[in-house]
C-alpha cells in the first residue's frame, strides 16, 4: 500500500496557482525526495496533506486515510518539519517539546532528553533567544519525538550547519531503516541525492517527471570538452546526439547523449591536444531534462 | 463537543499574567469608586447638588451616563451608576481581545503549523481554546462579584440594597461580556495577519458605548441604540421590578451562539496559510 498517495490533487489559492492535477504514491519504507524551486508548489503539497490548506479538488490519501476528513487520525503517525520556524517565545525549549509530546498517547520523557543530546540541545533555553540553528534543532526533535511512521519535511536542512546536517541524515537513516517513511522536499536535487532511492519533480504546480535516481544517474548524458590544435567554431563537429555546443578559441564544450563510439569516430581525423569526458552532476542532468536551474540553496 | 486539555491547559497558563493584572485593577476601581460613597453621604455633598440635577439639560445627560440623584443616594445605586460603566468596558474590553488573540495568535505567531499538524481536529481547538475563554469569564466574574459584594458591604453603612438586584445586575455584565467576546473571535478569523486587533477592539467597544450614550440623550435617536449590546444591559438597580428580562438574556445567548458557532464553521474550513 502506498503511505501517500494522490489523485489529481489541485490547490488554487483564489485565482493563483497552487498545485495542479497532482499525483503521487509514495511506497511504504522509501525516502522520496520532492523538488523543485521555490514557488513551484512544494509546501502547497504538504500543506495540503497536512490538513493546514484545503484543496480546491482532487483527493489525497495517507496510510489510506482521507487527508481532509480522516486528518486526526494520519496526524497520529506523522512527523512534520516546517521550513519556517514558529514556536511560542515565552516557552523554554523542554516546555514546547513536552507541549508537542503531550499531544500523543505515550510518554516520551526519556526520548526527548535522548534526542537532545544527540543533537546537542540546551533544554532550557528559551526560544526567544535560540539561534535559527537550534531552533531547527527543534523542529527536528519535534518531529521526531513520537516515532512517526511517516516524517513529512519541508526544507529541513535550511539553517543547519554541515556537522548538524550529517547527524541529521544519520538520524534519517536510523528512522527509515526502521521502517519510516520519509518525504523530503528540498529545492536542491545534490541534497537529496545521497539520501533518496527516487525523486519527484515539481515545476510550475505540476508534477513534470517521477524518477528513480539511479536510473537518472545511469541516462547515458557526458559532459565533454575538447581542446584543439586551432581556432574552432560550432560547425566543427557533426554527430547526433551533442547538445548545448558552445565554442571558445580552441575549445568545444558540449554535453553528449549520443552513441560514444559515432563520437569518437566524428573527432578522429582531427587534431586534438586534450579531451576531457566527465559524468555530469545530477544537478546538471536535471537542469537538462527539466529545463529548470534549481535555486542556489539559502543559507 | 471535545475539549483538548492539552491546549486548555496551555492557554490558561498563557494568558494567566495579563489576566491577574485585569482582575487586580478591576477589583481595586470597584473598592476605590465604592470608597467615595460614605464620604458622598457624610458631607450632604449630594444635597448640595440637587439643584444641579434639577436642570433637565443636565438631568438628560447624566441619565444617559445612567446616574440619578435617587441612584447616587442609595449604595446600590451608586455602585452601578459609578462601577457599571467601567467594569463593563474593562470587562468587554478585556474579553474581546482575549477572543480575539486567542485562535488568531496562532496564525499571526505563525504557531498555527506546530498545531494543526498535531493529532486533533480543527473543532477540538476552537473547543479547548473556547473552554479557556469562559474559564477566564466566569473567573473574572466571580471576582467582581465577590469584590462587589465587599465594597457593598464595607461602605453601605446605614444603607441596605437588594442581593437579588446585585446578582442580576452582575449577570447582564458577565452576559455582556461573553457577547463582546463572541464578537472578538469572530472579527478575529477575518483579520489579516499581521494586523493588530487591538485597534478594532477599541473602537468596536468605544463607538458602541457611544452610540448607546448617544441615543439615550437624543430621543429622536433611541432606536439606532439597539445596535449596541450597552443598550441591553438594564442599569435601573432601584426598580422595585428590576430582574432579569428574557429579550435581554435572549439578546446577549442570541448573539453568543450565533458568532461562536459561525466561528467554527469558518475554521474548520479555514486555510492557514504561511
Amino acid at each position: 500500500m502506498n503511505v501517500i498517495q494522490t489523485r489529481n490533487l489541485t490547490k488554487y489559492y483564489g485565482k493563483d496557482r497552487g498545485i495542479i492535477d497532482l499525483n503521487l504514491e509514495i511506497e511504504s519504507g522509501e525516502i522520496f525526495g520532492f523538488i523543485g524551486p521555490n514557488g513551484a508548489g512544494k509546501s502547497t503539497t504538504i500543506r495540503t496533506l497536512l490538513g493546514l490548506i484545503f484543496p480546491t479538488s482532487g483527493s489525497g490519501t495517507i496510510f489510506g486515510l482521507d487527508i481532509v476528513k480522516q486528518t486526526k487520525e494520519i496526524k497520529k503517525q506523522v512527523g512534520y518539519m516546517p521550513s519556517d520556524v514558529n514556536y511560542y517565545h515565552k516557552m523554554d525549549v523542554h516546555e514546547l517539546l513536552q507541549y508537542s509530546a503531550d499531544f500523543y498517547d505515550k510518554d516520551y520523557d526519556s526520548r526527548i532528553e535522548e534526542l537532545a543530546e544527540t543533537f546537542a540541545l540546551d533544554l532550557n533555553r528559551k526560544i526567544l533567544d535560540l539561534s535559527s540553528g537550534n531552533k531547527k534543532k527543534v523542529t527536528i526533535l519535534q518531529s521526531l519525538i513520537h516515532r512517526p511512521k511517516l516524517l513529512i519535511l519541508d526544507e529541513p536542512t535550511t539553517g543547519l550547519d554541515p556537522l548538524m546536517r550529517a547527524k541529521f541524515f544519520d538520524i534519517l537513516r536510523k528512522e527509515n531503516s526502521r521502517g519510516t517513511t520519509i518525504f523530503f522536499s528540498s529545492h536542491t536535487l545534490s541534497e537529496v541525492q545521497k539520501l533518496c532511492r527516487r525523486v519527484g519533480i515539481i515545476k510550475e504546480g505540476r508534477i513534470i517527471a517521477v524518477e528513480d535516481i539511479e536510473s537518472l544517474r545511469k541516462k547515458q548524458l557526458r559532459i565533454i570538452q575538447v581542446e584543439f590544435s586551432h581556432p574552432v567554431g560550432h560547425d566543427e563537429i557533426d554527430c547526433p546526439g551533442v547538445i548545448a555546443l558552445e565554442a571558445e578559441q580552441n575549445i568545444l564544450n558540449f554535453m553528449f547523449s549520443g552513441e560514444m563510439d559515432s563520437l569518437v569516430k566524428a573527432l578522429a581525423g582531427k587534431e586534438i591536444k586534450d579531451l576531457i569526458v566527465e559524468e555530469p552532476t545530477l544537478e546538471e542532468i536535471f537542469m537538462h531534462y527539466y529545463g529548470e536551474e534549481p535555486e542556489e540553496k539559502r543559507g | 463537543m471535545k475539549i483538548n486539555r492539552n491546549i486548555y491547559s496551555h492557554e490558561l497558563k498563557y494568558n494567566r499574567t495579563s489576566f491577574f493584572i485585569w482582575c487586580i485593577s478591576i477589583s481595586a476601581l470597584i473598592l476605590l469608586g465604592m470608597a467615595f460613597y460614605p464620604v458622598l453621604m457624610e458631607g450632604d455633598m449630594l444635597k448640595q447638588m440637587t439643584a444641579f440635577f434639577e436642570n433637565p439639560f443636565m438631568e438628560g445627560i447624566m441619565s444617559a451616563f445612567g446616574v440619578s440623584m435617587d441612584a447616587l443616594t442609595n449604595v446600590l445605586g451608586y455602585y452601578s451608576a459609578r462601577n457599571a460603566i467601567f467594569i463593563m468596558l474593562l470587562g468587554g474590553f478585556f474579553f474581546i481581545l482575549l477572543a480575539g488573540k486567542i485562535l488568531a495568535q496562532e496564525e499571526h505567531e505563525k504557531t498555527a503549523d506546530f498545531l494543526i499538524t498535531k493529532p486533533i481536529t480543527r473543532s477540538e481547538i476552537v473547543w479547548s481554546k473556547l473552554a479557556a475563554f469562559f474559564t477566564y469569564l466566569v473567573l473574572l466574574n466571580i471576582v467582581i462579584l465577590i469584590t462587589g459584594l465587599l465594597s457593598l458591604e464595607i461602605f453601605k453603612g446605614d444603607n441596605s440594597y437588594s442581593l437579588t438586584s446585585f446578582l442580576v445586575h452582575t449577570l447582564y455584565a458577565f452576559l455582556f461580556m461573553m457577547t463582546f467576546g463572541a464578537i472578538g473571535l469572530f472579527l478575529s478569523l477575518w483579520i489579516k495577519r499581521g494586523r493588530p486587533i487591538t485597534n478594532i477592539s477599541i473602537g468596536i467597544i468605544m463607538g458602541s458605548y457611544f452610540i448607546d450614550v448617544l441615543s439615550k440623550i437624543t430621543p429622536s435617536l433611541d432606536k439606532i441604540g439597539y445596535i449596541s449590546p450597552f443598550k441591553f444591559v438594564d442599569s435601573t438597580v432601584l426598580r422595585p421590578d428590576y430582574g432579569l428580562e428574557w429579550w435581554r438574556v435572549l439578546y446577549f445567548v442570541g448573539i453568543s451562539l450565533v458568532l461562536f458557532s459561525l466561528t467554527f464553521v469558518i475554521y474548520k474550513k479555514k486555510d492557514i496559510l504561511i
